[in-house]
């Protein structure tokens, strides 16, 4: 530490050794999250390896995640919508640090998917596997693969990733 | 045509956020609990400018934001100043019996200390402003904590 900031510089060891005094604290930190009716039922479709979203029929969009409010036109959605489990990468990252920052060899690949059947721009935030990562690129086809029946408990990441999908032909 | 999902659960997400906290006692807190280990003492520092005398010792003063360099033993006795009788504890379970803390100002000190009120459970058997005395833990137990200090017992 330059000597310019004051304070006393402690490293880990010290607090080893019994001379420095310290205290810890676990707090538990619980919660439970309103799903709400749309996410709720977004939630459960997913454990029936659907993607479910709702539409606006003043707008005409295709909304996922599924909202029960259009922010645009300021009133009731009207209409749930299934749509496929394919779509393609509007935008991604390749991330070399994990959420609790340890640092990563190969990167994760956190990605926007545009979900085919959904407005366009429309999308849902997940992650890409099964690809070099230099191979990634914006508009990329890719598919839902999703984790076995008996795994699967009605949450986001019952989708386990998104692989390239080689059956889509470009778009025009 | 697909069938909906007529279930109604699951209606909230649970989850939970992992954190551990860390802490050092600090330059000042470094000296009372140092003393309170090896020598079962209590240690405040003193502001000659503000004629005040902190327990548990800090680093600077609170008025002035001088730094206190001047340590004072400070004596295990004092008056109570003030106490609660808690009957849940922070993750609301109820405590049975239930729980004293005490707030108290040690002879010699000019702040007040909070811990434990030890061997009551009722209001009856406590009056503000009797007299204290705080019940340090034996040498071999104690390992820099402030529960080196089981509490204050009213003498």
């Amino acid at each position: 530490m330059p000597e310019t900031l004051g304070g006393t510089p402690l490293e880990a060891k010290s607090s080893r050794g019994g001379n420095i005094f310290t205290t810890s604290y676990v707090p538990q930190l619980r919660y439970a999250w309103d799903t709400g009716e749309a996410i709720g039922r977004y939630l459960q479709e997913l454990k029936q390896e659907r993607l479910i979203a709702r539409s606006c029929h003043q707008c005409g969009r295709v909304m996922i995640p599924p909202r029960m409010f259009c922010e645009r036109c300021f009133r009731p959605t009207d209409e749930w919508v299934y749509v496929k489990d394919t779509g393609r990468i509007i935008t991604f990252s390749l991330c070399y640090v994990s959420w609790d920052v340890r640092r990563l060899k190969q990167p994760q690949i956190p990605a926007v998917i545009e979900i085919d059947g959904a407005s366009p721009g429309t999308g849902i935030l997940h992650v890409v596997k099964k690809v070099p990562p230099k191979q990634v690129k914006i508009g990329m086809p890719v598919r839902a693969v999703w984790k076995p029946s008996a795994e699967r408990v009605g949450s986001i990441t019952d989708i386990a990733y998104w692989e390239p999908n080689t059956k889509t032909k470009k778009r025009q | 045509m697909k069938q909906p999902v007529k279930s109604k659960a699951p209606s909230v997400w649970p989850g939970e956020i992992p954190i551990q906290s860390f802490y050092t006692a600090g330059s000042g807190g470094q000296i009372f609990f140092k003393a309170l280990k090896q020598d079962g003492k209590l240690i405040g520092t003193r502001c000659a400018t503000c004629a005040q005398v902190y327990v548990p010792a800090r680093s600077f003063c609170e008025r002035c934001f001088s730094a206190l360099t001047e340590t004072v033993e400070v004596k295990r006795t004092g008056r109570l100043v003030s106490y609660t009788i808690c009957h849940f504890d922070r993750d609301r379970h109820p405590l049975n019996p239930p729980l004293a803390l005490g707030l108290a100002q040690l002879e010699g000190a000019t702040t007040l200390m909070l811990h434990h009120l030890l061997d009551v459970t009722s209001p009856d058997e406590i009056k503000i402003g009797g007299k204290v005395e705080t019940i340090i833990k034996q040498r071999t137990k104690r390992v820099g904590s402030i529960l080196d200090i089981e509490g204050f017992r009213i003498v």
